[in-house]
């Protein structure tokens, strides 16, 4: 019950897109904003949407330990469940904790051959096969876009979905419903960008690539860090 | 007893089994002259197998495993703690960690960092006490210093810096140069006693200097007066390069290195001067207590013999002299004749003998000042407790205490064992909080409970090894527990008249599953009772029958006799007979409402889920991984750290048992675990069904 009120609330079809998942099957999706605006918080709130439905997300942190990550979906899951009233919010938060996998690697330790290594580990022995993956605090930059083309290569074959931040730098500041600069040389890779932008006193979820409907803004509240329409 | 603090030293030796802490506490206490004697590790057969040291202790008949020895060396007071065998996590444990300011990790130069060391050095992490490494058997054959200087850098992360450099090594060892004075130390007498300093051999110049400057290299990070020197090409002192490093080490920052031989007599002084240079004294380190006029907030203690007294009981032992309690005084001066409290109990208790121990003998002190070491006679408390001066209100360990998640029964093998078994089992209470024993009415059987199969395991074995006392233990079982998922309805009367007083009482209301708001407003969440009856349909005379009826039920859950938590009661209708009721029927009333409307409340079984971190090697990580999932594990992340990786999860206890042992067999014993209680969770259906059977095994079988 809780479960199905807190689909509803967490949802991210008011953007305009079909389903929660916005993008397709093997399909990449991108978040980019300035240190510390919410790309992590966008991203759990993403994967939490994500885990409700019974879909298994892998949470792949190169910034912070598993600890931390976890501290982030306790946090924002409360504040969702919160918003959703009375209910057993442990009962669910419990129900739901086995469709999530962190890992976190030290940012010079990752590459996409260890990766695929830890993921053919979980999947041959099935613990876990992740639908959705994120990856949160990879570098952006031209030498990588071999990764980048791999994993959506193994994201086709899998049919996963991939969602990436992006650290946006304020030196690299480009022109409204522009990509910002560290993700042009991709671009034609992603299916979806959004772009967290500060306005004021709230932080507008603007989207750069894909549908791009402005019937319905969205931000993200400062204070709970969760998304609201206006 | 001096009172300088900066002069005490609480350090404590951690090693691996087999690379010398004994010998090398018994050198110490030699050259502190605190024995006379130096006896051989070796066994008598002279073959060279290396005698138990708890054996060995008993032959020689010196204490040098007692809580806390005393010794002097260079005008430093220095207190030897000992550091508990065993690696698991338990309260005596933390215990021992926490009253130690510093710590000496000792190495083997043969065996290196070997898997024990990992865990060692981890418990000093999570406690974060600074350390000196010491590699000890440089005289053997296959010594490896520089190896294990590496090994300290690339398994353990430690920033190693060498403070020595050996002259000779395996049969040819015969000294070290100190590279901060460029001097040789060679030792001479009978027992090495004597240290003879001499110009470092000519032959080794050039590889000291090239260590020296790797040494004032790190060193310069913690000092801007060593870097400027260095930058002007200043002459350094031994004082820059000493402070410098003594600031890296408190911050665990630097590890300084020095070697040895304990057992051929050779660097155990300057490894002493290295303790008393190098590591904190009591007010470097920041010691805090919690306040409880203040909602537990973290107080700052302050080694400050003005202030009112806060002290620790660390360690109770029952030694020749009778109980002593070992404790650590972290504020005020604990003097002889002063009225102290004891902050779990709120006793008052009155300072009689208070002693200091000298490996084998024992000397009578006036008081014990703040960052001090001391013991109590006949003081009757709980290792772990607080004491106080009358007029504050702290203390030094959390007020809560886990409710244990596992048990086991225990039988004493004859008579004898019985008796020491019960002394052991009194004493174990006592010191640790989350262990505890008593005997199970129905069965008649000793039941030890605690926090895991470890826990239970240690304290057995510490019955046979300290008490002698030889039990037997049955099947490890998991404290399972009851609780509802619905709200259900009970209207229950209880009417008796056959003969004599009749007994008569309804009760009605309703029970239901605890809410997490209710559960945040409570502080004992496991039942609450609420009256709701208005115009008193029950007197209010009989209301705490009622709930006395119902906590009666708590103790044994109707589904499968575990015990209920979760619940809340509410009666809101009843009914009373002016002549026949009392409150014995009122208390039957509600155990038969309670049975009633818990039967329809869908009650589950839940099951004590343990929060499990493995770390292993990289290599094995997959293979950890797919342990934890065979054993209903929710693996919560995976956390790369270049050459090891942590594997955090969440499993059933009563999947865990002998875990340890298929670990270790898929790591090639590399990986280590710690398991701690974490929350109860629902067990699944299949689950369930298999432990009804169970239950209903046992039951028959006792009957």
């Amino acid at each position: 019950m809780l479960n199905k009120k807190l689909i509803t609330l967490n949802s991210f079809k008011v953007m305009g897109y079909e389903s929660d998942d916005i993008i397709p099957e093997g399909g990449l999706g991108a978040v980019s904003a300035h240190a510390g605006v919410g790309k992590t918080a966008f991203m759990v709130q993403l994967a939490i949407n994500a885990m409700l439905r019974g879909k298994k997300v892998l949470h792949v942190s190169l910034h912070d330990p598993v600890n931390k990550v976890n501290l982030w979906y306790r946090e924002l899951f409360s504040n969702i469940a919160g918003q959703a009233g009375k209910g057993n919010i442990n009962e669910t938060w419990e129900a739901i904790l086995p469709n999530r996998f962190i890992m976190t690697f030290k940012v010079e330790g990752f590459n996409l051959p260890k990766l695929k290594e830890r993921l053919t580990d979980l999947i041959v022995q099935n613990i876990f096969s992740p639908e959705v993956i994120i990856i949160d605090g990879i570098k952006f930059d031209e030498s990588e876009r071999d990764t980048i083309i791999n994993l959506k290569a193994m994201a086709k074959k899998h049919d996963q979905r991939l969602w990436f931040t992006v650290h946006a730098h304020h030196h690299e500041d480009s022109a409204a419903h522009e990509m910002p600069v560290a993700l042009l040389p991709f671009a034609d890779l992603f299916d979806v960008v959004f772009q967290l932008h500060p306005e004021g006193g709230e932080i507008y979820i603007k989207p750069l690539k894909g549908k791009i409907s402005d019937s319905q803004r969205l931000f993200l509240d400062p204070a709970t860090m969760l998304i609201k329409g206006n | 007893m001096q009172n300088n603090m900066e002069k005490v030293r609480n350090i404590g030796i951690s090693a691996h089994i087999d690379s010398g802490k004994t010998t090398l506490t018994e050198r110490i206490l030699f050259y502190t002259k605190r024995i006379h004697t130096i006896h051989d590790v070796k066994g008598k057969d002279g073959v060279g197998a290396t005698m138990d040291s708890m054996e060995l202790e008993k032959e020689r008949g010196i204490t040098i495993a007692s809580a806390a020895t005393f010794c002097e060396w260079s005008g430093h007071e220095i207190n030897i703690i000992d550091t508990p065998g065993h690696v698991d996590f338990t309260i005596e444990v933390e215990r021992s960690l926490r009253v130690l300011d510093g710590a000496i990790l000792v190495l083997c130069s043969v065996g290196g960092v070997q898997s024990q060391s990992i865990t060692v050095d981890q418990q000093m992490k999570r406690y974060k006490v600074p350390c000196l490494a010491f590699i000890n058997k440089c005289d053997r054959s296959g010594a490896n210093p520089e190896r294990v200087v590496s090994q300290l850098r690339s398994k353990l992360g430690h920033n190693a810096v060498a403070l020595q450099m050996p002259i000779g090594l395996e049969g040819s060892f015969t000294g070290v140069i100190d590279l901060v004075s460029m001097k040789a130390f060679y030792f001479d007498g009978e027992n090495g006693e004597k240290v003879r300093i001499e110009e470092a051999p000519a032959d080794l110049l050039s590889e000291a200097r090239l260590k020296r400057e790797e040494l004032i290299d790190m060193a310069s990070l913690f000092s801007d007066e060593l870097t400027e020197a260095v930058l002007a090409e200043e002459a350094i002192t031994e004082d820059m390069i000493f402070d410098a490093i003594r600031k890296g080490t408190l911050e665990r920052k630097i590890t300084p290195v020095l070697l040895g031989s304990a057992y051929k007599n050779k660097g155990v002084q300057p490894l002493l001067d290295a303790v008393n240079r190098l590591l904190p004294c009591p007010s470097d380190v920041e010691n805090t207590a919690l306040d409880r006029d203040n909602n537990g907030l973290p107080v700052v203690l302050v080694s400050d013999t003005e202030k009112p007294i806060v002290a620790l009981a660390f360690k109770l032992e029952d030694g020749q002299y009778g109980q002593l309690t070992y404790i650590r005084v972290y504020q005020g001066v604990l003097a002889k004749g002063s009225t102290i409290v004891n902050a779990r109990t709120g006793k008052k208790v009155k300072v009689g003998r208070l002693v200091r121990m000298h490996a084998d003998q024992m000397e009578e002190i006036e008081a014990i000042p703040a960052g001090y070491i001391g013991a109590l006679f006949g003081i009757e408390c709980a290792s772990g407790d607080t004491f106080l001066s009358p007029e504050i209100n702290v203390t030094m360990t959390a007020m809560f205490v886990p409710k244990p998640v596992i048990s086991l029964a225990i039988a004493p093998k004859d008579n004898d064992s019985e008796i020491k078994m019960a002394k052991a089992l009194n004493r174990f209470t006592k010191e640790d909080p989350t262990f505890r024993s008593f005997v199970d009415g129905e069965t008649s059987e000793t039941i030890i409970e605690g926090m895991g199969e470890l826990h239970l395991e240690v304290y057995v074995e510490r019955m046979r090894r300290e008490y002698s006392a030889e039990v037997t233990t049955g099947n490890p079982r998991v404290a399972y527990r009851e609780t509802i998922t619905q709200r259900a309805e009970f209207n229950y009367t209880h009417k008796k008249q056959t003969g004599g007083a009749g007994q008569f009482g309804r009760v009605a209301g309703y029970v239901e599953p605890i809410s997490d708001a209710d559960a945040d407003a409570e502080a004992d969440a496991d039942f609450i009772f609420e009256n709701k009856i208005r115009g008193g349909s029950i007197p209010t005379q009989f209301i705490p029958a009622c709930e006395k009826g119902f906590k009666q039920c708590l103790a044994k859950g109707p589904k499968l006799e575990f015990p209920v938590t979760g619940i809340k009661v509410v009666i809101n209708d009843g009914a009373f007979h002016a002549v026949d009721s009392s409150d014995m029927a009122f208390q039957a009333a509600a155990r038969g409402a309670f049975r009633e409307g818990y039967m329809k409340a869908k009650p589950v079984i839940q099951e004590p889920i343990m929060k499990v971190v493995v770390e292993t090697p990289t290599e094995f990580q997959g293979a950890v991984m797919g342990l934890l999932n065979q054993r209903r594990g929710i693996i919560l992340g995976a956390q790369d750290e270049g050459a090891m990786t942590v594997v955090e999860a969440q499993a059933p206890l009563a999947e865990m048992f002998g875990f340890s042992t298929v670990l270790r067999s898929c790591t090639q014993g590399k990986a280590q675990f710690t398991m701690e209680f974490d929350h109860y969770k629902v067990v699944p259906q299949s689950i369930a069904e298999k432990i009804a059977e169970e239950a209903a095994f046992r039951k028959k079988g006792s009957a």
